[in-house]
């Protein structure tokens, strides 16, 4: 009943405009003011400062400037001519470079609304002079950003980390294998449809191109391997290896390329600044309204509703990705983890799910519902880039949703597509 | 007048994220050199933790300067401009509502803080660092009155009050 009343009330205020984080902080106060009083009012202010005060979440501020650093530097439009040269001959061509960079933006910046926001402003008015139509341009640059929160590093994953005490190295590598896989089966859709509508081939290969874009883009590509080797290798921390990846970024675009001066980097670092506050304070209401849930002992009785239903491992991660889907719809990533995910541990320990192999599962399941309407930033993004109708944007993204469809039941029911390299390396 | 304070406001807080923002880039990278030096800083978990929070309350009132938290604006925008007004009216007494108390609850947490200092800095009062919880809320409720006030007022036309197309 308290947590209709909750949903609710969020719903309603959501819909008035009032923005998510603010919504959940209200009706977190709410709850909190009717069921322990007006004396309980100032803990408040202590549960919003130390929400945002956890130490692991320092790696998304900086993360995030590692990306804003790289595209001020213009580091995308390097990335673009390297995937141009590699997959653009093939029929479709842009919608095919459009992943590909995408896959090798996500492993920079860690973040699906810095990856649409980067390169949905190069590439959809691309696709759009070459004759795409604009809402399957805005629907494959904001898809295939969304392999950004699935290949490392990713901030969902930093938040599912905490919030559930895994390890984040070993989430981040868990992400690998449906990352590319996501990338390649995204590039199959583009090209059934690129047939399909006979959409232009961009250019023929060539050797030689490949060659010359992959030199000057070199620097860059180096990024990740510095970024995911520090941190892999155990090396550095995630943190340690978010402040190396901002340290590269300013060696690489401004020393390298030449690309940085300081204005840039300031404008860079107020934009990383801001992102950060927008995620940070979804995370710090979250974080209240989670602390009442708790309180209430909602995650205890959610898991005994559910095990009274079934105590089967495969219906229950049916259910929780039917339950993630629905959150996804209304909840950004970020405040659906940490309200979600310490609601659904005591079931996910009770009933044997690797806490690594759920964290993909939820991971994926938010990745979607940063693709479905209402609650869906990176589909915003995409479409206020575009200037393109969020509907007709949905319908054109169905066969890209699809795809993560697909991918998430493989991740569920395939439990090695996501684990055989954690336990390679780690177990 | 308006837009010049605006803009006043609009850079101090573009400063001080800008500021935070390369205090923790510091920060952490000064900590990762000392703990490869083998001498950790033992205030570096506790600082770069600290200066996250006061990213996170200051650079939340540049965003909501800008009206860049994520929200859904789109039912809003369809209902007719009576019913906008009166819903749009109700979000921003919701809006404000939440971080006057947050402002309020801040407060009472900085009275009860006095003689409270940091663990690894014992000469850095606790005050300070929560300071950053009624100062940011405050910070928020001008940025979201500043900005109701530029979204009601309809925009200075040149030369005389001639539409612009």
């Amino acid at each position: 009943m308290i947590l209709l009343l909750i949903f609710l009330g969020l719903l309603a205020l959501v819909l008035i405009d009032v923005p998510i984080a603010v919504a959940l902080g209200i009706v977190a106060v709410a709850a909190l003011g009717i069921t322990s009083g007006v004396e309980a009012l100032p803990n408040v202010a202590l549960v919003l400062f130390d929400g945002a005060t956890k130490f692991p979440l320092i790696a998304i501020p900086l993360f995030i400037l590692a990306g804003a650093i790289m595209n001020a530097s213009g580091i995308s439009g390097r990335l673009i001519a390297f995937a141009s040269a590699l997959f653009g001959f093939v029929r479709g061509g842009l919608a095919m470079v459009t992943i590909g960079t995408s896959l090798f933006f996500a492993e920079i910046s860690g973040s699906a609304v810095a990856d649409v926001a980067a390169l949905g402003s190069i590439l959809i008015p691309a696709m759009r002079r070459k004759g795409y139509p604009t809402a399957f341009a805005a629907a494959v640059t904001s898809s295939a950003s969304t392999l950004a929160v699935i290949i490392p590093p990713s901030i969902p994953m930093i938040l599912y980390a905490v919030m559930s005490g895994s390890s984040v190295i070993e989430l981040f590598v868990a992400g690998i294998i449906p990352g590319v896989l996501g990338g390649l089966l995204m590039m199959v859709v583009a090209y059934v449809v690129s047939v399909r509508h006979n959409f232009p081939v961009e250019e023929v290969f060539e050797l030689r191109r490949v060659g010359t874009t992959f030199k000057e883009a070199g620097w860059a590509l180096l990024l990740p391997v510095i970024i995911l080797g520090g941190i892999f290798g155990g090396w550095v921390t995630a943190t340690e290896g978010a402040g190396l990846a901002v340290v590269a970024a300013i060696v690489i675009g401004g020393l390298i390329y030449r690309g940085l001066d300081g204005g840039r980097l300031r404008a860079a670092m107020t934009e990383a600044g801001a992102q950060t506050a927008i995620v940070m304070l979804l995370v710090a209401t979250s974080a209240l309204l989670g602390d009442y849930l708790t309180v209430a002992q909602v995650p205890q009785q959610v898991a005994q509703g559910i095990i009274g239903l079934t105590d089967d491992r495969l219906l229950i991660l049916a259910l929780l990705n039917v339950f993630f889907l629905v959150i996804g719809l209304f909840l950004h990533s970020a405040a659906a983890i940490i309200l979600v995910v310490p609601i659904v541990m005591p079931l996910v320990h009770a009933v044997g799910i690797d806490p690594v192999h759920f964290g993909l599962v939820v991971t994926l399941n938010l990745g979607i519902g940063q693709q479905t309407p209402p609650v869906a930033s990176v589909l915003v993004t995409a479409c206020s880039i575009a200037k393109a109708d969020i509907w007709e944007v949905s319908k054109a993204n169905l066969p890209f949703i699809a795809v993560l469809l697909a991918m998430l039941l493989m991740v569920t029911y395939i439990p090695a597509i996501p684990m055989s390299l954690v336990n390679l390396f780690y177990r | 007048m308006l837009p010049r304070i605006r803009r006043a406001f609009e850079r101090s807080l573009e400063t001080i994220t800008l500021a935070l923002m390369a205090s923790l880039v510091l920060v952490v990278v000064v900590g990762v050199v000392f703990r490869k030096a083998g001498t950790s800083l033992v205030w570096y978990d506790e600082v770069a933790s600290i200066l996250l929070a006061w990213l996170t309350y200051y650079g939340a009132a540049l965003a909501a300067l800008k009206r860049s938290h994520i929200g859904f604006p789109k039912l809003i925008e369809t209902v007719s401009p009576k019913l906008r007004r009166v819903l749009t009216l109700l979000r921003d007494v919701g809006v404000i509502g939440f971080f006057a108390l947050t402002a309020w609850a801040g407060w009472r947490v900085l009275l009860v803080l006095e003689g409270s200092y940091l663990v690894s800095l014992p000469w850095a009062p606790s005050r300070l660092t929560q300071s950053v919880i009624p100062l940011g809320a405050a910070l928020f409720i001008a940025a979201e009155l500043l900005k109701a006030v530029e979204i009601s007022t309809p925009p200075a036309s040149p030369r005389g009050g001639v539409e612009r197309p």
